[in-house]
């Protein structure tokens, strides 16, 4: 009588696609043949495990979070004190393993079978313990998500879990600091190609040494930084005023002190309560005009139509010089 | 109502007016090839049956036997038992020609039987039929749980694979001992 074991790879293949992603998992329990098998499938061959959201906090534990789309939500626990692992009130011990490399390997358990593309990725490594390496380090795959927040207070944090994510189908980044207050560079983070393709970012932190070339082709931005100078701030204007790329842009400065050298570029400003305003023509549209808006020490460019244009203001006309 | 009455009724006559223009087409002898599994029963199969299967399909083609040559060489399947094999040839001859349906309800619902019906469904490369019994297969265990998975498919636990692997090493060792003892004996 013929065995399921012995069947030719080719069969249990063919009779692994017809089963969901559950299923899968469930196989994988049943045997260390049936495990080996399932591992070195070759992805394409594996169902999609439709997840929309994964989020992993990484404090004392590991919390990995991963929701479905029916909002069913599944949690592990790795705890470090005890060693073990908690799922729908199953605790396992871990014995010899280390929880990160536990962590990881579900994760990329999971990821294995996620083929289309999340809507949400949390990673907050605010109560991370210096200590502790980031899991994603030995993550051996990319993620595809829509959205991604990042929680972290450095940043090596940040890029510990940026690069893991697949740039082609990543939109918006959010990356948020554990305290308002923190200062964190960026020179790493505006070099990757998930930076450089974004559609939008929040940058929550303040953020160190800006270059106003690696926030000119973000669609949609907001950093806050230390400060901005006048000529930077006319060089955003020119693209906004050409580009139909571009969206919005806000920047959040400690503090700004070059509005008479604005004025001297733009001329005087249009001024409403503690706000000033200027107004400038696109080059493709007539519909639409673009504004800055300057509240110290905050300021941002976006569009408006011309009728939302504050009375006795001046449009400037496009000029290209 | 009445109108889709009408509808219905123009439509069919359709049917039949197309039915005989196929029946009319010139048909080519059909010709036919044997075969055997373990049991030696022979059966008689048309080459057009036998089109599901990859495997004899390339046998035959280009052959060019006669009837009696046909009849005097039937194929043998060895590794097919006599009942997996003649369900294999009901298969063939009831989906002869035919566009293959998209489900086979049809299947052995005994698990050893669909198994074995799977060995030789691959060996012979029927690919729908391997499709079918696949998904029989898998539909078996979907949502079942791991102990459940391995009483239906028949798996044994590691534990006992291990133990079964032990004591056919131990088994190859005594064998290995007694070969070596024999040929230490016979060298004295």
């Amino acid at each position: 009588m013929a065995s399921i074991i012995e069947m030719p790879e080719l069969v249990l293949d063919q009779i692994i696609e017809f089963l969901d992603f559950k299923s899968v998992l469930t196989l994988r329990q049943v045997c260390r043949d049936f495990r080996n098998f399932i591992d070195d499938l070759k992805v394409s061959k594996l169902p999609d495990s439709r997840f929309t959201e994964i989020g992993m906090k990484v404090d004392k534990d590991i919390c990995l979070r991963i929701e479905d789309q029916d909002r069913h939500q599944y949690k592990f626990i790795y705890s470090e004190i005890e060693n073990s692992r908690s799922f729908n009130g199953k605790t396992t011990t871990l014995g010899n393993w280390n929880i990160v490399d536990v962590a990881v390997r579900d994760l990329e358990l999971v990821l294995k079978f996620q083929k289309s593309t999340l809507s949400w990725s949390n990673f907050d490594l605010e109560d991370c313990p210096l200590s502790k390496e980031s899991p994603f380090k030995k993550l051996n795959r990319t993620i595809k998500t829509k959205n991604l927040v990042i929680i972290s207070d450095s940043q090596s944090g940040f890029m510990s879990i940026l690069p893991f994510f697949d740039s082609k189908t990543l939109e918006d980044i959010y990356l948020n600091p554990t305290n308002e207050e923190m200062q964190i560079g960026i020179d790493e983070i505006v070099k990757t190609e998930q930076w450089r393709n974004a559609k939008k970012i929040h940058c929550n932190f303040h953020a160190l040494n800006v270059k106003v070339e690696d926030i000119c082709h973000l669609p949609r931005v907001i950093v806050r930084t230390e400060s901005i100078s006048a000529r930077d701030l006319d060089f955003l204007k020119k693209i906004f005023i050409t580009s139909s790329k571009l969206k919005y842009c806000d920047l959040r400065m400690r503090n700004f002190e070059e509005k008479e050298e604005l004025c001297n570029l733009w001329g005087p400003a249009f001024i409403s309560g503690s706000s000033s305003y200027w107004y400038f023509r696109l080059k493709d549209s007539n519909k639409n005009i673009l504004v800055f808006r300057l509240r110290e020490p905050s300021l941002g460019y976006f569009f408006t139509k011309s009728n939302f244009v504050w009375n006795g203001a001046i449009v400037h006309d496009y000029n290209e010089n | 109502m009445s109108s889709t009455e009408q509808g219905t009724s123009s439509a069919a006559p359709a049917e039949p007016t197309t039915a005989p223009e196929s029946a009319a087409a010139p048909e080519v002898p059909e010709s036919f090839y044997y075969v055997h599994g373990k049991d030696k029963v022979v059966h008689k199969v048309s080459a057009g049956a036998l089109q599901h299967s990859a495997l004899i399909h390339g046998m035959i083609s280009n052959l060019g036997y006669t009837e009696e040559q046909a009849k005097a060489n039937p194929f043998p399947f060895e590794n097919i038992d006599g009942d997996i094999l003649q369900m294999v040839v009901d298969w063939c001859n009831q989906h002869k020609g035919k566009p293959t349906p998209p489900e086979d309800t049809n299947l052995p619902k005994q698990k050893e039987k669909l198994f074995d019906l799977v060995l030789a469904v691959n060996y012979l490369e029927i690919k729908e039929l391997l499709t079918y019994c696949c998904k029989q297969v898998a539909m078996m265990v979907k949502g079942k749980s791991p102990e459940e998975i391995r009483e239906i498919w028949m798996i044994p636990t590691d534990a006992e694979d291990e133990a079964a692997e032990k004591e056919a090493k131990k088994r190859a060792g005594k064998e290995a001992a007694g070969e070596t003892a024999a040929a230490a004996g016979d060298a004295k």
